[in-house]
């Protein structure tokens, strides 16, 4: 054994008391637990999640100090002053080691916040805000779970919300204290058990309005971690004013009052849902009616429509025969007149042409022609008193033989005709 | 009902989906008559879901409500 020493005991504990002593004074934050007075002294252990300490406070300091009746309290949260320090005992008592306490008061808001943050920040880096957040909610459940306190006003506020959407399933509560952080463990159970029901659909955490510190039950890790890691869906509704608890986060819905709970976990308004599908219902049954009115309207239309050409094209050609009547006659009267204008113009030619100089001989030699003509005309010679004989043919019978045998001629004078019978031996014979 | 419908929300998005589509005016004859005919069974389908929610509101502690189940005849929690 090469270490220094041995010393005597008593005068080591001094050293190591004035050497703890040394140390910085700091403040710590944590839970009071194990809260007990003596005369001279009260003792607790100041807690958190990761460990804790021991601490005394003289009885004059905590007198002085004059903190609220109540207040000081298992389960509160409070911010204590101090460094360490070491009760070195004596041959009769026990050493042992504390933080002295100089100054003690209840944690406030800044203080919960801070570590709230730290919490947050850790849990968010983890994924856990996400996991609820990607579960599907229903629209319309039939059986809800509700974690609150059994005589608060958040139960009737969650109950006249959910009357309101006009939804009437099954609630089914698991009570639970809502107050202090220890109300934590027993929080995070009836969420389980409810959420362990296949039956329940969604969980509702709910409690009215407080502050941080008293809705410090709801910051819990262990209760925010097994609220993260659920398969049903979970509507955080703690009546926070300013500041977001941490199952907030956590939760796949956040509300602020149990009233805004009640229409997360009942998404659907039964009575305006009713409405709409009495319109789809209507919607639909004029959409069917109107299918087959419309096309039955249509095909009687298209029925009509060979009669109504008809007498469409019926109508068109009537016009257009008037028109071309009347274009017609228009064009008939227009020709009439340029005819009528052309032998106009003839005539006058004609006119001219007869009164010129040469119609005088053209005259003299047609009546000189009608003389010879009418020389050799036989009407004339028998104008003059001759006879023609004709045989029944109407031919000529110019020898007295041709009439002997024919026995019979017919003679022809200027005014008229008469048969003659020959008589044969007579005559030149 | 030829299919029933995932869920309230999956029946009212189908529903919805087949009002747009009549409302377009592109359905034809036949589309259109079916559509009806589905629609009407979504319409259906969605008021026996708001009925079975619409008559009491009704309260039960965690363990009365495992009571009930287990008291209940067989096959008569889920329709």
């Amino acid at each position: 054994m090469d270490l220094p020493g041995p010393f005597p005991v008593g005068r080591y504990a001094k050293t190591l008391r004035d050497e703890l002593r040394k140390r910085a004074r700091v403040q710590l934050i944590g839970e009071i637990t194990g809260l007990r007075h003596t005369q001279k002294q009260t003792y607790f252990e100041l807690r958190d999640a990761d460990g804790a300490v021991p601490c005394t406070i003289w009885a004059d300091d905590l007198a002085r100090l004059s903190l609220p009746d109540g207040t000081l309290r298992d389960g509160a949260e409070f911010v204590a002053g101090g460094g360490p320090d070491y009760f070195t005992g004596s041959a009769t008592s026990s050493p042992a080691f504390s933080f002295r306490v100089t100054q003690l008061r209840l944690a406030g808001e800044g203080d919960l916040l801070a570590r709230l943050e730290a919490l947050r920040k850790q849990l968010r880096a983890e994924g856990l805000f996400e996991l609820q957040k990607q579960l599907a909610r229903p629209a319309l459940p039939k059986t809800i779970g509700v974690v609150t306190a059994e005589s608060g006003a958040a139960r009737r506020d969650l109950l006249a919300g959910l009357r309101r959407r006009g939804w009437a399933g099954t609630v089914v509560w698991a009570f639970a204290p809502v107050q202090d952080r220890r109300a934590a463990p027993a929080i995070a159970a009836a969420i389980q058990d409810l959420a362990a029901r296949p039956e329940i659909e969604a969980v509702v955490v709910t409690r009215g309005g407080g502050s941080l510190a008293d809705l410090w039950a709801f910051c819990d890790e262990t209760l925010c971690r097994t609220v993260a890691m659920l398969r049903v869906p979970v509507i955080g509704a703690v009546g926070h004013e300013r500041d977001s608890t941490l199952i907030d986060d956590v939760a796949a819905v956040s509300c602020s009052t149990p009233t805004h709970a009640a229409e997360a976990v009942v998404p659907l308004d039964c009575r305006a849902a009713r409405g709409a599908l009495q319109r789809a219902a209507v919607s639909l049954r004029r959409a069917g009616e109107g299918a087959l009115g419309g096309r039955s309207r249509h095909l009687v239309a298209l029925a009509r429509g060979p009669a109504r050409a008809l007498r469409r094209e019926r109508a068109a050609l009537n016009q257009k025969t008037r028109e071309m009547r009347a274009a017609s006659e228009r064009g008939v009267g227009e020709r009439r007149s340029f005819q009528r204008r052309i032998a106009l113009v003839v005539l006058d030619r004609a006119a001219r042409r007869a009164a010129g100089p040469e119609a005088a001989s053209r005259r003299e030699a047609l009546r000189r022609a009608e003389v010879a003509f009418r020389a050799h005309d036989p009407e004339r010679t028998l104008e003059r008193g001759y006879a023609l004989a004709e045989d029944d043919e109407g031919e000529p019978v110019t020898a007295a033989a041709e009439a002997r045998a024919a026995g019979h001629v017919k003679l022809r004078f200027a005014d008229g005709s008469v048969g003659a019978e020959i008589e044969s031996g007579r005559g030149g014979e | 009902m030829s299919e029933k419908p995932a869920s309230y929300e999956a029946a009212v998005e189908r529903l919805e989906q087949i009002i747009d589509r009549l409302d377009s005016g592109q359905a034809g004859l036949r589309e259109t008559l079916d559509l009806c005919r589905e629609g009407r069974e979504l319409v259906v389908y969605c008021t026996a879901e708001l009925d079975a929610v619409s008559e009491d509101l009704e309260e039960l502690r965690l363990d009365e409500l495992a009571a009930k189940l287990e008291t209940a005849p067989a096959g008569s929690g889920e329709g």
